[in-house]
């Protein structure tokens, strides 16, 4: 048995996504155990399967050391804040002009 | 609503039996099938079976009306505790315990069932014609799905054997699909299949012999029974379809 990565997606719509794996003995059956398994309800229209072997993958020590670096980190909550902030000095003086 | 009658009845509803059955014996595969994956895909073929089944009920009850059949109509007709209503192929009923007997009824019954739909493709029955379609979208994925499996099991050793020897057991069996019921006469005579079933039979051996690779004899039709007559296996398989109803035979659903 082989163990494959099943990605779908509708056509036209989102990005191919990660949906689950999947055992089967060989490419042939895994199209067809794939369409039992991740596709009996219509969930995509565009089906890859990537034999797990055919993965390049990062191992955790190469991949983590990035972690303990939040100055890097861009996730926009200060600049978040600040805009919130603005938005509520502002909120009192637009329902005044208004009245 | 006028339903079908006489011998074009006994015709289409042998064909509901049959596949109602099928779609019965792959759906008790949940849970127990070899993997989950086939646990998943084999019951879902299981569905469709019973989805034509439902189609050729309809089609038996309702003819070529527009108006849906109702449901509890359906049931009655579908779970009849009368074996004498009955006129499904034996190796529709039997029990198969282990998986390769699974495996090679799903490719015997898939085989000989393209065989089937194909001659009332042109029905003068439209329903039935359209049914036919609307069938072999879905059954082209089912052989694909048995022989992609045959494919990988064959050629090893052990599973090859195994398969091998179900298929010398079912294949007596198997060749009571080609039985017609005594109104296919009357079917035939009124195009609503193309011509007896058994006529398409040499094919379907044909695609046996180089399926699994075995030397068989020229086709043999065993003595026909106008499939009026049931297995062993029918009581325990229909007690098992009914155990619901029969809980409380009083219930309305």
């Amino acid at each position: 048995m082989k163990r494959y990565e099943v990605f779908l997606k509708k056509d036209g719509r989102d990005e191919y996504r990660h949906a689950g794996s999947l055992d089967a003995p060989d490419d042939g059956l895994a199209l067809v155990l794939a369409r039992e398994t991740y596709l009996r309800r219509a969930e995509g229209d565009r089906l890859w399967l990537v034999d797990r072997a055919n993965l390049v993958v990062g191992d955790t020590e190469f991949v983590a050391p990035n972690a303990d670096k939040p100055h890097r980190h861009n996730d926009g909550e200060r600049i978040a804040e600040r805009r919130r902030r603005l938005r509520e000095e502002q909120a009192p003086r637009e329902e005044g002009s208004s009245s | 609503m006028t339903g079908l009658s006489g011998g074009v009845r006994e015709f289409v509803l042998a064909f509901a039996d049959d596949e109602h059955l099928m779609g019965q014996q792959h759906t008790e595969w949940i849970g127990i099938a070899p993997f989950l994956e086939e646990d998943l895909a084999f019951s879902s073929i299981g569905q469709d079976e019973l989805g034509h089944a439902a189609t050729l009920y309809a089609i038996v009850l309702g003819g070529d009306s527009d108006e849906p059949v109702d449901d509890r109509q359906l049931d009655a007709l579908a779970f009849d505790p009368d074996p004498l209503r009955w006129r499904s192929a034996h190796l529709t009923e039997i029990r198969t315990d282990d998986w390769a007997h699974a495996l090679v009824r799903h490719w015997l019954y898939d085989t000989a069932e393209q065989l089937r739909w194909e001659l009332v493709a042109a029905s003068t029955l439209p329903a039935l014609a359209g049914a036919a379609a609307r069938a072999e979208r879905e059954e082209w994925f089912h052989r694909r799905h048995a022989d992609g499996l045959l494919d990988v099991l064959l050629p090893a050793p052990e599973a090859g054997e195994r398969l091998r020897a179900a298929l010398a057991d079912l294949l007596p069996i198997a060749v009571g699909l080609f039985d017609p019921v005594a109104g296919e006469v009357e079917a035939v005579a009124a195009g609503v299949t193309a011509a007896p079933f058994h006529t398409r039979m040499p094919e379907w051996i044909d695609q046996i012999r180089s399926r699994f690779d075995v030397d068989l004899p020229a086709a043999d039709r065993s003595a026909p029974t106008g499939r009026t007559t049931r297995s062993d296996a029918f009581g325990p398989l229909l007690s098992r379809m009914r155990e619901v109803l029969d809980l409380d035979p009083a219930a309305t659903w």
